[in-house]
């Protein structure tokens, strides 16, 4: 797959192509192909059991309110002319929250204004969005996505650059995935570092 | 008479002409969609009359083609509809139903996802049993499939097309026993069907489903029904106005040996048996009328002449 280091579909049946068809679509669709750097997934379907383990790549830098858009400080009022709409709605969340609704106006579609409260000075370099925060979220709902319909009982670990996922509709044997898990990764590090 | 079926595509100019002739060659218009300025018209009409069709409407640049499934109505069975797990295969697979002539429902399972978990109500049972024929998409591994369709199909009646990732060959040697129709190479996948391969599968699935109709109305032909389900649409359009009132895409829906009619069984059922069809024949007299699984609506199941020894 384009923008994965390592990507291996593991199975014990025949069927593993089609998993690699479907973890590259989603990944694709769920804007995650830069962000992981490995993935490799192991199904079993005779018990059946579906692992994913994956490294991530450094994680994309904060979203200021300088990102969203241009801050001009004059008379006692902060104007912000917004270039990407993309984080807007998070961008008032905060204002609303810190400012109060009153004290923030959006005249416009592209302009927002606040005033009657002392602006701060740093204003430009507010952190509106942390992408990391909610990024291992997003990869686990997507490795979700992947995994087949039904298997309800799950199992998930993320830390550092790393996580992990294991599924089935039956109990999971907590021995044997934390093998299968730990020798994933070990393959996955032989080849990546 | 014997009806066949076909698809009408042309414009709407002179449109109403084209209907008229329709009817009065003893054809009926099964389903008309209206796409743009063209329109759709789904035909059941006399074999040896089709050439006439095409000679009159070649001047209006219509098109008549033969589409053995108009007139039925196929269910899509899936284990789940699960929101992360869309755009389904099984979307492609009613839509391209839809677009070769048939009626086409999806029935998502309440708890058919899993292997050892999955299981079949008795209303999905039931809604399944009113269709012509299911069609079953299931996933990607042939152990998988192995286990879970014989509790998918239990109690089953109607012909049943199985489709799934593995090979053809493989899904016809682990049913057992066997159903109607298979198609391999489907399965589960994330994407719209949109390359020439992709398409090509539909296409057979399409091949297969044609094969299991021809058959099953040639069983009909041996014992015909008293009265063609198409003839029954348009007395109860004419007789029930009500029926224009119903917003549904497909107000009555019509199958290979009935009919589903989208209005209250409770209020309507008397109403509809009591319907003359000919001189002192009622619908009542040739066709079970039954209440649906789906919402409130009325099943009219017609009775063959072997049972009535009546044809209208």
């Amino acid at each position: 797959m384009s923008g994965l280091d390592y990507f291996e579909v593991e199975c014990t049946e025949e069927g593993s192509d089609n998993y690699n068809k479907i973890a590259t679509t989603v990944l694709q669709d769920h804007n995650l192909l830069g962000i992981v750097e490995g993935l490799h997934i192991y199904i079993n379907p005779a018990y059946p059991l579906f692992v994913a383990t994956g490294f991530i790549r450094q994680t994309r830098s904060v979203i200021r309110v300088s990102d969203v858009g241009n801050v001009l400080i004059q008379d006692g009022k902060a104007t912000i002319s917004v270039g990407d709409e993309t984080y807007l709605a998070a961008m008032l969340k905060m204002f609303w929250q810190k400012f109060g609704h009153d004290n923030v106006d959006q005249p416009d579609r592209f302009t927002v204004i606040i005033k009657n409260v002392d602006i701060p000075k740093d204003l430009r370099e507010w952190v509106v969005i942390d992408p990391s925060e909610s990024l291992f979220k997003d990869l686990i709902y997507a490795i979700q996505v992947i995994a087949p319909e039904g298997f309800k009982v799950r199992r998930e670990n993320y830390g550092k650059n790393r996580f992990s996922f294991a599924a089935s509709e039956n109990t999971l044997p907590a021995e044997d995935i934390e093998k299968i898990i730990a020798d994933r990764f070990a393959k996955m590090e032989e080849t990546l570092r | 008479m014997m009806l066949v079926p076909i698809t009408y595509k042309g414009g709407v100019y002179r449109l109403d002409e084209i209907i008229d002739y329709i009817e009065d060659l003893g054809g009926y218009i099964v389903q008309r969609h209206n796409i743009a300025s063209e329109v759709v018209l789904q035909v059941l009409m006399p074999k040896e009359d089709i050439k006439r069709l095409i000679t009159f409407s070649r001047p209006l640049a219509g098109e008549v083609t033969e589409s053995p499934l108009v007139g039925t109505e196929i269910v899509v069975v899936i284990p789940s509809l699960e929101i992360h797990h869309l755009p389904h295969s099984a979307c492609d697979v009613a839509e391209y139903l839809r677009s070769n002539g048939s009626k086409s429902n999806i029935l998502g399972m309440a708890r058919g996802f899993g292997k050892r978990i999955a299981q079949l109500n008795d209303e999905e049972r039931d809604l399944i049993n009113e269709h012509d024929l299911a069609i079953y998409v299931l996933g990607n591994f042939a152990s998988c499939i192995e286990t879970k369709f014989p509790k998918l199909r239990r109690g089953i009646t109607v012909p049943i097309i199985l489709t799934g990732a593995p090979d053809r060959d493989v899904l016809e040697k682990q049913t057992d026993p066997p159903v109607a129709g298979y198609v391999g190479g489907l399965g589960r996948f994330m994407h719209r069907t949109q390359t020439e391969a992709d398409i090509h599968r539909l296409d057979l699935v399409i091949e297969e489903v044609e094969k299991v109709v021809a058959a099953r109305r040639q069983e009909i032909a041996n014992d015909p029904l008293s009265v063609s389900p198409a003839r029954l649409q348009a007395i109860i359009k004419q007789e029930i106005p009500e029926i224009e009132e119903v917003y549904s895409p497909a107000p009555i829906a019509v199958q290979l040996n009935g009919l589903r009619l989208k209005l209250s069984y409770p209020e309507y059922a008397q109403k509809v048996r009591d319907l003359v069809i000919e001189d002192e024949v009622k619908v009542g007299d040739v066709a079970d009328v039954l209440p649906s699984r789906m919402r409130d609506y009325i099943l009219i199941r017609i009775r063959p002449l072997s049972e009535t020894n009546i044809v209208v």
